[in-house]
C-alpha cells in the first residue's frame, strides 16, 4: 500500500501547485487561453509519443481521435448539462459532469483505438500510417453530415467547464503514464518492439497485443484532450481536426525526438507559441498587421522548414530517444536510456 | 493434443538416452510455391544435448530454424516443444513454450542498453513464482490443453501488471529489481556485466553475439538454437565461443542446437550432427560417422567425374 501511496506522490504535489497557478492566473484571461492551448497539445503530442516514439509505429490520425473525444464529450455534456445531479450543489454537479463527459469521451476514443489498432497493428509495417490517416478523414467527414453533431457549422452550446487546473491536471496524468509505461516491463517491451520487431517477437513479447495496448492508451489520451479542448472552446467544428492538426502533432513528436517524453513536451510548447510569438514579431516590424493576420497561414510552411531544418541538423530530434535529464546538463558521455523503476 | 506427440521415426535420434526430448521435429516439410526449401526434416533434442546442422549454402538451415520457431508455419509435420505441439503458434508462443534463438544476422535491440535488452527477454518470467499469475501456473494450464484458460489467466496478469506499473506498488517495485538482478547475473554468465550499461550498438561484435546469447538465455528456455554463433570470429574469438556454449549448456541444462559452418569447430564441439542439402536430411549421426558419409563429402567438395555419370 505504501508503494501505491508513493505512486501518488506526482498528484499530491501537482494537484497544490495547480491550484496555486489557477488562482494566479485568474485575471489574465489571454494567458489562461493560450495556456489551455499548450496543455491541450502537451497531452496530444505526450500521448502519441507513446506510439510513434516508444512502439515505433506510424500514426498520424491522432486528430481523429481527438475529434471522437471532443464530440461525445461536448454532446455529454450538452445533453447532461440540462439536468444536473440534484442532490449536488450547482458547481460540484457540473464539475462532476464534465468529468463524466471526459471520461466518456476518451472511452469512445479508445474503444475507435481498438477497432482502428486491432487489424492494422497486426501487420508489419506501415500499415497502421494508411489507415489513421484514413480513419482521421472518415470522423471528420462523418461529424460534417451528421446532425447530432452540428454538421459543419459545429457543435455549439458545450459549457465552458474547461479550467486551468482540470487542464493541466490531465497533462500530469499523460506524462505519468507515458513515463510510468517507459519505466515498466511494458516499456521495454514497446521499445524492443520500435528497435526489431522480429527479435522482439523471438524474445516472447506478443507484439500486436503490446502494439495495441500503446494505441489504445494513446487514443485514450488524445480523446481526453480533445473533451478538454471542446469544454474551453465551447464550439466543436470538423475544421479543428483536419489532417494539418494531426501532422502539427506528429511534427511536435518528431522535434521533440520520438520516443522522449520531455522533449515531445518541450516542443509541444514552444510550437504552440511559435505562432503567437511570430504574429507580434510581425507586428512590430511592419507596424500594421497584414503579415501578423496571415501567421495561421504561414505556419504550416514555416513547419515544414522546421522539420527539414531538424532532419539535417539533428535527426533524432531534440533529445533523441532520451529524456531531459538524460541529456542536460550536457555531460561529455550522455548514459544510454536506463529504465531504472521509480522514474516519475 | 499435447500428449499426442507420435514416437521419433529413428532420424536424429540424440544418443543421450535417459534424458527428456525436449524438441521433436517429426517430418517437417516447408514449401515456398513451387520451392521445396526443407524437405521432411526430421530431429530430436534432449536436455543436456549440444548438436549441430550442417549444410553448403542454401541447404535450408536457417529455414529449418525458421520452421522450428514459429517464423514460418511448416507445409506438413509437426514441431514438438516438451511434449507441447508448436506448428502453426505465433514466433512469441513458441518461445513460451521454451526454445529461444539467435539470428544469423544479429539482431539485438540497438538503441537499448546492453542490460536492458537482456530486461526485454526477462519478460517470460516476470512474475514471481507466488503469484496467482505466475507463468509456472499459466505454462501448467497449457500443458493441460486448458489454452483458453491460460490465455485468459495470462491476459488478467497482463491488465493487473500494466496498473501494478502505472501505480508503482511496492510489487511493481521488487519484480524490477528482482528482473534487473537476473539480467545482471546473465550479463556476468557471458562476461559482459562491464558494458552493462553501454548501447548494443556500441560493443564490439563479439560481444554483441555473446549478448544476444544471453538475451535468449533470458527467456528460460529448454532448448538454444543459434544460428551460426561464431560467424565472423577469428579462431581464437571461436574457441572461446564454444567453450562458453558448452559451459551454457551444463549450467542451464538445456538442449543446444546450433548452424555453424566450420566443420573443424562443429565436429570438435557437437555431440551429434545433422547435414542438409537442398532441403534434405542427407547425413546425421556422430562427427565420425558425419565425416566419412559419401553424400556429405559430395554435398561440400562435389561428386566426382559428375560428366562420366550423366
Amino acid at each position: 500500500m505504501n508503494g501505491v501511496l508513493k505512486g501518488l506522490l506526482p498528484f499530491a504535489v501537482a494537484i497544490p501547485l495547480l491550484w496555486l497557478a489557477q488562482f494566479l492566473t485568474k485575471d489574465t484571461p489571454f494567458l489562461v487561453i493560450l495556456s489551455l492551448t499548450v496543455g491541450v497539445n502537451i497531452t496530444l503530442a505526450v500521448s502519441l509519443n507513446i506510439v510513434n516514439g516508444m512502439t515505433g509505429q506510424f500514426s498520424i490520425g491522432h486528430a481523429g481521435f481527438m475529434a471522437v473525444g471532443a464530440y461525445i464529450a461536448g454532446v455529454v455534456s450538452k445533453m447532461t448539462s440540462v439536468y444536473g445531479i440534484s442532490f449536488l450543489p450547482e458547481g460540484v454537479s457540473d464539475q462532476v459532469l464534465y468529468v463524466v463527459s471526459l471520461l466518456a469521451g476518451a472511452s469512445s476514443a479508445a474503444l475507435f483505438g481498438f477497432l482502428v489498432g486491432l487489424p492494422s497493428l497486426r501487420l508489419k509495417g506501415d500499415y497502421l500510417a494508411i489507415v489513421t490517416l484514413g480513419f482521421g478523414e472518415i470522423i471528420r467527414v462523418f461529424v460534417q453530415n451528421t446532425e447530432l453533431f452540428g454538421k459543419a457549422l459545429g457543435l455549439s452550446g458545450v459549457p465552458q467547464r474547461t479550467s486551468l487546473f482540470s487542464c493541466f491536471f490531465v497533462v500530469v496524468v499523460v506524462v505519468v503514464v507515458a513515463r510510468r509505461i517507459a519505466a515498466s516491463s511494458h516499456g521495454r517491451a514497446l521499445l524492443a518492439i520500435r528497435e526489431d520487431e522480429v527479435a522482439a517477437e523471438a524474445m516472447g513479447v506478443n507484439t500486436t497485443a503490446y502494439k495495441v495496448r500503446a494505441f489504445v492508451v494513446a487514443s485514450f489520451f488524445a480523446g481526453l484532450a480533445g473533451g478538454v479542448f471542446a469544454h474551453y472552446q465551447s464550439i466543436v467544428a470538423p475544421s479543428s481536426f483536419t489532417y494539418v492538426k494531426s501532422m502539427e502533432i506528429v511534427v511536435m513528436v518528431v522535434a521533440g525526438g520520438l520516443g522522449s517524453t520531455t522533449g515531445a513536451i518541450i516542443a509541444a510548447v514552444v510550437l504552440t507559441l511559435l505562432p503567437e510569438a511570430l504574429r507580434s514579431l510581425f507586428l512590430n516590424i511592419t507596424g500594421d498587421g497584414s503579415i501578423a493576420q496571415r501567421v495561421e497561414q504561414i505556419r504550416m510552411p514555416i513547419y515544414g522548414l522546421l522539420l527539414v531544418i531538424i532532419m539535417l541538423v539533428r535527426p533524432q530530434g531534440l533529445f533523441g530517444t532520451q529524456e531531459i535529464w538524460q541529456v542536460w546538463p550536457f555531460r561529455k558521455r550522455a548514459k544510454p536510456a536506463s529504465t531504472t523503476p521509480g522514474a516519475p | 493434443m499435447s500428449s499426442a506427440a507420435p514416437t521419433g521415426t529413428g532420424a536424429g535420434v540424440s544418443n543421450n538416452g535417459g534424458a527428456a526430448t525436449l524438441l521433436r521435429v517429426q517430418d517437417a516439410t516447408m514449401q515456398f510455391g513451387g520451392l521445396t526449401a526443407l524437405t521432411t526434416f526430421c530431429l530430436e533434442v534432449k536436455a543436456g544435448d549440444l548438436q549441430g546442422l550442417i549444410g553448403p549454402n542454401g541447404a535450408g538451415k536457417t529455414t529449418a530454424f525458421n520452421v522450428m520457431t514459429g517464423v514460418y508455419r511448416p507445409t506438413s509435420g509437426d514441431i514438438i516443444v516438451d511434449g507441447e505441439r508448436v506448428n502453426g503458434h505465433l514466433p512469441h508462443q513458441v518461445n513460451r513454450a521454451g526454445l529461444a534463438r539467435t539470428f544469423q544476422n544479429i539482431r539485438l535491440f540497438k538503441d537499448l542498453s546492453a542490460l536492458d535488452n537482456i530486461k526485454v527477454a526477462c519478460l517470460a518470467d516476470d512474475r514471481p513464482a507466488s503469484s496467482m499469475f505466475s507463468r509456472t501456473r499459466v505454462n501448467a494450464l497449457r500443458k493441460q490443453g486448458n489454452f483458453v484458460g491460460a490465455r485468459t489467466l495470462d491476459a488478467w496478469g497482463n491488465y493487473l501488471d500494466w496498473w501494478r506499473a502505472l501505480l508503482t506498488t511496492s510489487g511493481f517495485r521488487a519484480d524490477e529489481e528482482r528482473i534487473t538482478e537476473r539480467a545482471t547475473r546473465l550479463l556476468e554468465v557471458m562476461g559482459l556485466q562491464h558494458r552493462k550499461d553501454e548501447l548494443a550498438r556500441n560493443l564490439p561484435y563479439g560481444e554483441q553475439r555473446r549478448l544476444e546469447i544471453s538475451r535468449a538465455l533470458a527467456t528460460s528456455p529448454k532448448v538454444l538454437l543459434l544460428d551460426e554463433p561464431a560467424a565472423g570470429m577469428n579462431t581464437r574469438e571461436k574457441s572461446e565461443l564454444m567453450i562458453l556454449i558448452r559451459k551454457i549448456r551444463d549450467d542451464f541444462k538445456l538442449g543446444v542446437l546450433l548452424i555453424e559452418h566450420d566443420m573443424k569447430l562443429v565436429m570438435g564441439i557437437c555431440e551429434r550432427i545433422t547435414v542438409l542439402d537442398h532441403g534434405e536430411t542427407i547425413a546425421s549421426g556422430t562427427p565420425a560417422e558425419v565425416k566419412n558419409d559419401k553424400k556429405v563429402i559430395e554435398a561440400y567438395l562435389g561428386v566426382e567425374s559428375k560428366e562420366l555419370q550423366a
